[in-house]
């Protein structure tokens, strides 16, 4: 301060100088300096010593790792103006002192180590005011710190040195400690005051520039730290994790990363935030963990048990600390995964910030070196991320790495499965094509896409074009080529589902139990191909040849949930239908709450024991369901739970279902019953929302009271006006009702929604008959057959318009296509069972 | 097993049965001590017909339960172990099936989903936002973030739940077996700090297991164990990756990295995205890192060097700051665009003229002088225009000037303009020899075109012609004197010649 007060123009200017580092304009300055006075000669030599020392080191710097070169030609010129500036004594003692620890520093350039601990031990360093000091002071006494703490390093413990006089005891391992600790306290002091002294820098700095005249100064480049200041900052944490002392060393990163940045500490910043993460991620766990403003526990498993002896206790405090970040609601992390990923999301946004877009030649490097740590952080949010299974965000994050990803397949890739994993699938499949491009060779990525395609998107086409990709690899797709036959297999096998025509429809039959033939052949081991093989014989009403391959499959994976139920659907098409109820059960022990299986379940029982048991099925149908969803609403709060996510998988899986028919005119209530819990459930199925619960109370009351029952289709009209499903419910209750005009008007309706849904035509078609419109019927029902050619009662029912036409040949025909197809007819069709990669 | 093993289990389980509760905490601290009795455990375990399996089940599970966090970890430390043995017997569809195993680890499942209260336990976390002051960072100096519908939908924190409620189990089944197992692996993985060298070996054993067996891989492995596949589940293999990512970082370098490739292998085959994510970003964060497979018991690998804190980047390469830089500098240039500025613009282009072009070609001036007033060329166009032709003039300035020069003008590289003009429409068939002639290279992005553009006149007064056009000076350096307008199509890159 004082130094300050009595400055006149010059000094200031000589003081600002000596801040900024603009050491090449200070002989200028001394000039003037000792043009005024005589006695400014002393201070002529201290500043004329400084500026040659920082120019050397400017031209010469020290590298990190090696040791000083011992004294040098250009440094004797250095020494002969410090060694004039102090000889004198003619110096104000805060010069004496800048005097003192600038040739402690010489000392150690020229590697007299001894010699600079002297002048060390002379000059009190923990005296020094930091209260009210310049701002280059600030920088020297730092670098004071930092210099001592590389000379304890190395001058061997128990040898003399005015710091630690034990001269002549040989060196205990007390005194190994003792020694340990000062060099960290060094260390850390110097770090804590490099960050003061870097804030105050640049206060002075940007506070220069405002009262400065407009003209930006020149010196706006970006302040460079030196050797002895980054080694302060970094030393001290540097030490801890060699002695296997993690505590310290996250407690270090934490000191230094609350401290509130400068424009020069913004890259340390991002490594150490980064290395924080990766320790918070590689070496600690929610139990070991501890917060940022928590006190570290005593005892930690994160230190080395067999390094107990280098226990380091913080014990000093300076008068003055470099700012933290402070205020109200500062968000403190309580537990690891949320530190790593806020410390991630800060080194991300400064990796982001330095990405290198240009394309030219010249910066490669740089384009390399900002990938290279952009990919680091972005893997390690991956890494943190996928753990919590939050893989919504992840996805957003890496499509922020986008613009880093020009040619990288790494990050493609990446991109591809987080939005994958995050349910975005459309966008996931454009992404893996890019992937393909990038790495042709490697069959996983198609078989992704075919994943997706045949999946979520139901885009058989492109599902067609991956799955070929995959099989024209050839021998070099390895284990994935019968992966890739399977896919393509699926891929025919919807087609053919999916085709409206009975010709194709054949077509992709063939092909596909020719892919999935080939794909069983590839890898006998696999389950999945067994069974796939076996449901398409199925569907191609090849039952014997279907149960030898699925009991192939469930040799290979006996607990198989979709294996079991085929072989249960393949029993009821032979109309063994109390074996297939064994085989359910069977099934039901293992998946309890698989509502495929209960729904077969309650066919079979139906069919077996009575509608009574059936009944009970259903109700405890709805009791899963309740239980399920009440268990879900509570974690509702977050996005992407993956509970959440669950049950829309679960959701996706029940869309197979289909609903049962309602061919007996005279159903009873039970009957009712069983079509309104489809309903409940194919709401349910479509949107899950509160409502559910409401609607269900109103299924119990429509079980009692038929009349009822209609009201509630009326409430699911309302919510869902434009499902062909509850058309066609309509419908039914109107034909139960004996409204045959009113049926057919929603038989219409529903039509006219999903121009193939097979139950509407049928039903429209034996309305038509009734009506005695046998042309038409008989047109809707040759449609219907069209459509799905293995509905045996449609056949029925076209045979019995023919009959009604007096086609009696025609009839004959459809007759006994309709009892050959129900001889072989499951109880519920083939295609509930899932199919997927 | 041997006699002495067996004689140190059977005097743990007389012990703690005889302890008194008050003695609990100073047993607990003591069981470090027992270095026999650790894998006497373990060979019970593995062998799965011992007598003493039962009692030794029942007593890993009365330690989990005590509450005491030292007993609750040793027992845990067996858990990959068990899980093993557990698995293995389930899929050989063995009937004798170790129930006492199963009944262990349901017991802790049970115990673990609830909390003191009984209450189903729901694991949750923030996630972190950098638009709330942290004790790490300010808002204001992270600068724009971008506004993504996620980040909008949860500006602030939000809290979001990883694990629970589950449901209790009686038993296992196909159904619940991996839902339960996933969660025994996350309370193990909860604990990895205090897991001994054994148990993560044990741990990166079991992944590698249950991903190979029955697969190609085995042979390749030599394991004889059991043969026949394993369903898994995405999320039990991302568990499992987390745990052997511990183990690879904390000296089990060579049981880890296999276990990564099977559990990578596995995730492949079965095509699960979120596996295949994690252990990617692994294996690809770990590449750098050269891992030492210590020797010595217990040490981490988790080593840090002093790193220089300059940017390792070069000042004059274009980033997106010093692109968000550029942005900001535009908005604050209002105060220019009289006519003289606009002169300068083709001041720039003779300056960059490229050499070799032919020389009968005029400069390109953009005749747009008398008409400022209609033209919304922007003005932020102009001045960039003029710092340009500034950078130009002062190459005669000297080096140093020169070395500035070409750091702004690489920084205006990427900067677009857009300007908006009734006038300076192309002649049609002039387009083709305007490309072959120019210097600087202005795309276009037509909003609407003019049916074959038009009469070629100065003064088109069409609306139709609204062009928005790019300055692309690419630096001086890299003028390239052909366009590559062939990338980018939307646009149509043309060189604006002397008779427009």
């Amino acid at each position: 301060m004082t130094t300050r007060k009595s400055g006149s123009r010059l000094e200031t200017e000589i003081e600002r100088c000596r801040s900024e580092g603009q050491w090449d304009k200070i002989p200028e300055l001394v000039r003037q300096l000792s043009a005024k006075l005589i006695s400014n000669d002393d201070l002529g030599e201290l500043l004329l010593g400084e500026c040659k020392l920082q120019a050397y080191l400017k031209e010469n710097p020290i590298k990190q790792g090696s040791s000083p070169r011992g004294p040098r030609l250009k440094l004797v010129e250095v020494r002969k103006h410090l060694t004039a500036a102090l000889d004198r004594g003619n110096l104000k003692p805060d010069y004496l002192q800048e005097a003192s620890l600038l040739m402690a520093k010489l000392c150690y350039v020229e590697a007299e180590f001894r010699e600079a601990l002297g002048h060390y031990g002379r000059v009190n360093l923990d005296e020094m005011q930091l209260a009210g000091a310049p701002v280059y002071r600030l920088s020297m006494i730092a670098e004071a710190y930092a210099t001592k703490g590389l000379c304890l390093e190395k001058v061997p413990a128990g040898s003399p040195s005015l710091s630690n006089k034990n001269s002549g005891s040989p060196s205990s391992s007390r005194s190994t400690t003792d020694r340990e600790q000062e060099i960290i306290t060094c260390y850390e002091k110097s770090g804590d005051i490099a960050l003061l002294y870097l804030q105050e820098a640049e206060k002075a700095l940007s506070a220069g520039i405002q009262n400065r005249s407009p003209k930006p100064g020149p010196t706006t480049q970006e302040q460079e730290l030196g050797y002895f200041l980054e080694t302060g900052l970094q030393r001290a944490h540097v030490i801890h994790f060699k002695n296997g002392n993690l505590t310290q060393g996250v407690g270090r990163f934490r000191e230094i990363l609350r401290a509130v940045e400068t424009r020069t500490t913004q890259n340390l910043r991002m490594t150490i935030a980064r290395q924080l993460a990766e320790i918070l991620l590689r070496g600690m766990c929610e139990q070991s963990y501890w917060s940022p403003l928590e006190d570290p526990p005593a005892v930690s498993p994160l230190d080395d048990p067999t390094r107990q002896g280098h226990i380091y206790i913080k014990n000093y405090s300076l008068s003055r600390s470099p700012r933290l970040y402070s205020g109200e609601n500062l968000f403190c992390p309580q537990e690891n995964t949320e530190e790593a990923l806020l410390l991630l999301l800060i080194s991300e946004s400064m990796a982001n910030r330095d990405a290198v877009l240009s394309r030219i030649p010249e910066h490669n490097n740089d384009r390399i070196i900002s990938l290279q740590s952009a990919s680091v952080v972005y893997d390690l949010l991956t890494i943190a991320l996928g753990r919590r299974g939050q893989y919504e965000m992840l996805s957003e994050c890496l499509e922020r790495a986008m613009k880093f990803a020009f040619e990288e397949f790494h990050l493609w890739y990446q991109l591809a499965l987080s939005l994958m994993a995050a349910g975005k699938s459309a966008r996931a499949v454009k992404v893996l094509k890019e992937c393909i491009r990038l790495k042709p060779d490697d069959p996983t990525i198609p078989l992704l896409a075919v994943k997706l395609c045949i999946g979520p998107l139901h885009w058989l086409d492109e599902g067609e074009m991956f799955a070929k990709m995959v099989i024209d690899m050839g021998e070099k797709a390895a284990e994935f080529r019968a992966k890739g036959y399977m896919a393509i297999g699926l891929v025919y096998s919807l087609k053919a589902t999916d085709a409206s025509l009975r010709s194709s429809q054949e077509e992709y039959q063939r092909k596909a139990l020719g892919a999935f033939q080939r794909a069983q052949s590839l890898s006998p081991t696999d389950h999945l191909a067994a069974f796939y093989l076996a449901l398409q014989l199925a569907v191609s009403r090849q039952i014997p040849e279907a149960l030898g391959y699925v009991r192939q499959a469930l040799q290979l994976q006996g607990d198989d949930v979709h294996s079991l139920h085929l072989l249960a659907l393949l029993l009821s098409a032979q109309k063994h239908y109390h074996d297939a109820l064994n085989i359910i059960e069977m099934a039901l022990s293992e998946y309890p709450e698989n509502f495929n299986l209960l729904y077969t379940k309650v066919k079979l029982e139906a069919m077996c024991r009575g509608p009574e048991e059936a009944l009970l099925t259903c109700k405890h149908m709805l009791q899963i369901w309740k239980s399920f969803y009440n268990l879900t609403n509570p974690s509702d709060s977050g996005r992407g739970s993956s509970l959440l996510d669950r049950a829309i998988a679960d959701r996706r899986q029940l869309n197979a279902m289909t609903l049962p028919d309602f061919s007996d005119p005279e159903t009873g209530r039970q009957q009712v019953f069983l079509l309104i819990w489809d309903f409940l459930l194919s709401v349910t199925l479509n949107f899950h929302s509160g409502k559910t619960d409401a609607l269900k109370s109103e299924v119990y009351i429509g079980m009692s009271k038929p009349a009822e029952a209609a009201a509630c289709t009326q409430e699911a009209a309302n919510l869902f006006p434009t499902s062909h499903n509850v058309l066609y419910m309509r419908g039914q209750i109107a034909e139960l009702k004996g409204n045959i005009e009113e049926a057919k008007r929603w038989y219409e309706e529903a039509l006219s929604i999903n121009p193939t849904h097979v139950k509407t035509m049928q039903r429209l078609g034996l309305i038509l008959h009734q009506l005695q419109r046998y042309s038409l019927s008989e047109k809707v029902l040759r449609d219907a057959v069209q459509v799905n050619s293995t509905a045996h009662d449609v056949w029925n029912s076209l045979g019995e318009v023919l009959q009604a036409q007096g086609n009696a040949a025609a009839a004959t025909e459809c007759f006994l296509t309709a009892l050959e197809l129900e001889a072989s007819s499951p109880i519920l069709p083939f295609t509930i069972i899932p199919r997927a990669l | 097993m041997l006699a002495m093993d067996q004689g140190v289990v059977e005097e743990w389980l007389s012990e703690f049965k005889t302890l008194p509760d008050s003695a609990i905490s100073t047993y607990a601290a003591s069981l470090k001590d027992k270095g026999a009795l650790v894998p006497s455990l373990y060979k019970v375990i593995r062998e799965n017909y011992s007598d003493l399996l039962e009692p030794v089940c029942h007593q890993l599970f009365e330690f989990y339960r005590s509450g005491v966090p030292q007993l609750q970890r040793f027992t845990l430390q067996f858990l990959p172990e068990l899980l093993w043995s557990f698995l293995s017997v389930s899929a050989a569809r063995d009937p004798h099936t170790s129930g006492c195993i199963e009944a262990l680890l349901l017991g802790i499942y049970n115990l673990e989903i609830v909390d003191k209260d009984g209450q189903s336990k729901i694991l949750s976390f923030t996630v972190p936002s950098l638009s709330k002051p942290s004790v790490y960072h300010e808002p204001s100096a992270i600068g724009s973030i971008a506004l993504t519908e996620g980040a909008l939908a949860n500006h602030g924190q939000s809290r979001v739940v990883y694990s629970g409620p589950h449901l209790q189990r009686e038993t296992f089944n196909a159904q619940n077996r991996f839902e339960v197992l996933t969660f025994l692996l996350l309370c193990y993985n909860a604990a990895l700090s205090y897991m001994t060298t054994t148990s993560l070996q044990s741990l990166c054993q079991l992944s590698s297991r249950v991903c190979i067996c029955g697969y190609p891989r085995q042979q390749m492995r030599r394991y004889k164990g059991i043969s026949s596949r394993l369903t898994v589940t995405s999320e039990f293999l991302v568990q499992l990756i987390t745990g052997i990512h511990y183990a690879l970082c904390n000296g089990e370098v060579e049981v880890g990295s296999k276990a990564l490739d099977d559990v990578l292998y596995r995730a492949q085959l079965e095509l699960f995205p979120e596996a295949l994510l994690v252990g990617n970003a692994i294996k690809s964060s770990l590449h750098g890192a050269a891992l030492k497979s210590n020797n010595k018991e217990g040490t981490r690998s988790i080593q840090v060097e002093i790193t220089p804190t300059s940017s390792r980047i070069s000042r004059n390469a274009v980033t997106s700051l010093s692109i968000r830089g550029h942005r900001w500098k535009r908005h604050d240039a209002v105060d220019l665009g009289s006519p003289d500025e606009l002169m300068d613009i083709s001041e720039v282009d003779e300056g960059d003229w490229p050499v070799g072009l032919g020389s009968d070609l005029t400069p390109p001036t953009i005749t747009i002088s008398n008409s400022v007033t209609t033209l919304n060329l922007g003005i932020k166009a102009i001045k960039k225009c003029r710092l340009g032709g500034r950078s130009s003039k002062d190459k005669e300035a000297g080096p140093l000037a020169a070395v500035r020069a070409a750091s702004e003008s690489a920084e205006l590289s990427v900067k677009r303009l857009t300007l908006t003009s009734s006038q300076s429409v192309p002649k049609a068939g002039a387009l083709t020899s305007l490309t072959r002639t120019a210097s600087a290279v202005f795309s276009r992005s037509f909003e609407q075109v003019n049916s074959g553009n038009g009469p070629a006149s100065n003064h088109v007064a069409s609306e139709a012609g609204r062009y928005s056009c790019s300055l692309q000076e690419d630096g001086m350096g890299y003028l390239s004197p052909m366009p590559n307008h062939t990338q980018r199509s939307p646009s149509i890159s043309i060189h604006l010649g002397s008779d427009l």
